[in-house]
């Protein structure tokens, strides 16, 4: 009697210890293969942000030794600079305008590349290159075509008896400001087209049918099969591009570098320049800081979106 | 305004379809026509007597580029860099991608959400703390700092890749192998690794675009003509007020040789990778 009401009890016991020692073995194992991506990312991008951090409260300048502990006073600089205040707006409006634009034109070319045409794969390998290319070849590119003087623009134009003098492009205001926003959707609207289509493609052919026998016209079933059927997928692309738009620096480097007259000033050049062609580190450090609640919200918001559509 | 859209017929908005991709399309390749042709003209040409095609082609562009600019050392530093970048990312994230999906342990789901966070966070943040850490760590002007600085963001963007690709491969397959007494570490290099070929391809590639085509980093990390990037070298052409067009643009050539190569062969990787919200932009 006794015997028999042991013998299951061992054997639980025995089925636990072995499960308990799988579990561990299986956790030592999970750390270990975790821990060289881990050391990496903690290495190379959290310790060099808490540095940037703390570097941002003194008045470390490159090549002048560790910087003094300034309180609050760069913040204080740079929040009380009028220029300051103006460029997060600019900031803020070119990425809305960019982001923008390339929604329409991704959708537009979305819809014409999902109607039968002919070559269409080929079509979609080409409208995939600017994307592929490398972004500072295609900036140089264009800031040669629009050059002042001797550039490609300047000089069909004056062929076609158009203009009769050079027109300086990127030295006017408003113009660099167009062309600033016209190259990042040059090289931007792939991403928002291939996605776009790809989830056109995924809405079921029934509900077009549907919507046709109940009288829906072409702009009615766009508005009403297709726009809900993107709803998901263009939230995390208008997002994800979104925080890239906002934090492109090579396009607006090249492109403008700032100018004319701090047109064309976004924020990540603004900390080009006061860090790195200023030397002023402390400074420099603290307007990323300054902007990341902004940057944050957006994260936090597509992780969350991504987050779930990975997991579904 | 509705109605009129409606009225048109199917043949005439068919016809509006190929009007607009036909102009999309001559915008793509605008500049890429000059790129490629004024890579072959003369300065003369160029500067001077305009031209659609080059009247005189000539390769001195591309002589000059090759002799006197350095651009093949700078082809040989960026593909170090890139190849190195490229082999240690695949494996670290292999590892990271395989326990973070596949093994149960406790603090597994931080670090997963984590990577995504990460992988979100943009390079203009990352500007000043990588100057900072390279500079601290004495790595200006070497490869090591370069390749440590791509793989900032190389890795967490290829462990989330991985991390999806691993999602879609069925637990099934392993599971059995482990019933039939695979240890784990034998079941990932016996059947998730081979099954996971595509996906690893596709993070390759994207790696070692990523890093080919880096300017930010190369700029602020390496100045030094020893230790340059093809980026730098190229951006370099473009000085405040000298512009060397031709060679720029022969350069150029150069530079996207590579990557162009990898689009036309993996085309079918690049474009899933891209739908997956691969490359920033």
């Amino acid at each position: 009697m006794a015997q028999e009401s042991v013998l299951p009890r061992v054997a639980a016991q025995l089925v636990t210890t072995k499960r308990s020692a799988f579990r561990r073995h299986e956790a030592i194992l999970g750390w270990l293969l975790v821990t060289p991506a881990l050391v990496i990312v903690l290495g190379m991008v959290g310790y060099p942000f808490l540095e940037a951090v703390r570097i941002s409260f003194t008045d470390k300048m490159i090549g002048m030794g560790a910087g003094r502990w300034v309180g609050l006073s760069n913040y204080e600089y740079i929040i009380g600079w009028p220029a300051f205040g103006s460029m997060v707006m600019r900031t803020v409006a070119f990425t809305i305008a960019a982001v923008f634009i390339k929604t329409i034109v991704g959708l537009i070319l979305a819809t014409a590349m999902n109607q039968e045409i002919p070559f269409r794969n080929v079509l979609r390998g080409l409208f995939m290159l600017p994307w592929i290319l490398p972004t500072y070849i295609i900036v140089l590119v264009w800031r040669w075509i629009f050059d002042g003087q001797t550039g490609v623009m300047n000089q069909i134009l004056m062929g076609w008896g158009l203009i009769d003098t050079n027109v300086p492009w990127l030295a006017r205001p408003g113009m660099a400001i167009a062309l600033l926003i016209f190259v990042m959707v040059w090289k931007g609207y792939p991403f928002y087209a291939l996605t776009f289509l790809a989830g056109m493609q995924t809405i079921p052919k029934d509900l077009y049918d549907a919507a046709a026998i109940d009288g829906a016209g072409r702009l009615a079933s766009f508005r009403y099969v297709t726009l809900p059927g993107l709803r998901q997928i263009m939230g995390v692309v208008i997002l994800l591009s979104t925080i890239w738009t906002m934090n492109s620096l090579e396009i607006p480097m090249l492109l403008t570098n700032g100018g004319p007259s701090n047109a064309t000033e976004v924020f990540p050049l603004l900390t080009y320049h006061l860090a790195l062609q200023n030397f002023r580190l402390g400074e420099g450090a603290a307007v990323p800081i300054l902007m990341l609640p902004i940057i944050a919200a957006l994260v936090i918001t597509v992780a969350h979106y991504m987050d779930r559509e990975a997991t579904q | 305004m509705t109605a009129l859209f409606d009225r048109i017929p199917n043949s005439a908005f068919r016809v509006i379809s190929i009007v607009i991709v036909t102009a999309v399309f001559l915008i793509i390749l605008f500049p890429l026509y000059f790129m490629l042709t004024t890579a072959f003209k003369t300065e003369y040409e160029i500067y001077t007597a305009f031209s659609w095609f080059p009247r005189n082609p000539t390769l001195d562009n591309f002589v000059q580029v090759i002799t006197q600019f350095n651009i093949p050392l700078y082809i040989k530093n960026t593909l170090i860099v890139a190849l190195t970048t490229t082999s240690i990312v695949v494996i670290v994230s292999v590892m990271a991608g395989y326990s973070l999906t596949r093994l149960r342990f406790p603090g597994r789901a931080i670090l997963a959400r984590g990577v995504l966070f990460v992988y979100l966070v943009p390079g203009a943040l990352m500007l000043i703390p990588m100057y900072l850490i390279i500079v601290k760590l004495g790595l200006q002007n070497t490869y090591l700092g370069l390749i440590l600085a791509n793989m900032s963001f190389a890795v967490p963007f290829c462990t989330w890749l991985m991390m999806g690709y691993l999602r879609s491969i069925s637990a099934e397959i392993e599971e059995a192998s482990l019933i039939d007494g695979c240890t784990r570490l034998m079941s990932l290099w016996h059947i998730v690794i081979p099954l996971s070929i595509p996906g690893i391809a596709t993070a390759a590639i994207f790696i070692f675009n990523g890093v080919w085509n880096e300017f930010i980093f190369a700029l602020i990390l390496s100045q030094d003509a020893s230790r340059r990037m093809i980026s730098v070298g190229l951006s370099n052409f473009y000085r405040v007020d000298i512009y060397m067009v031709g060679p720029m643009m022969a350069g150029s050539l150069f530079a996207m040789l590579p990557v162009v190569i990898l689009y036309i062969l993996a085309q079918r990787y690049v474009v899933s990778g891209l739908a997956a919200g691969a490359v920033k932009g």
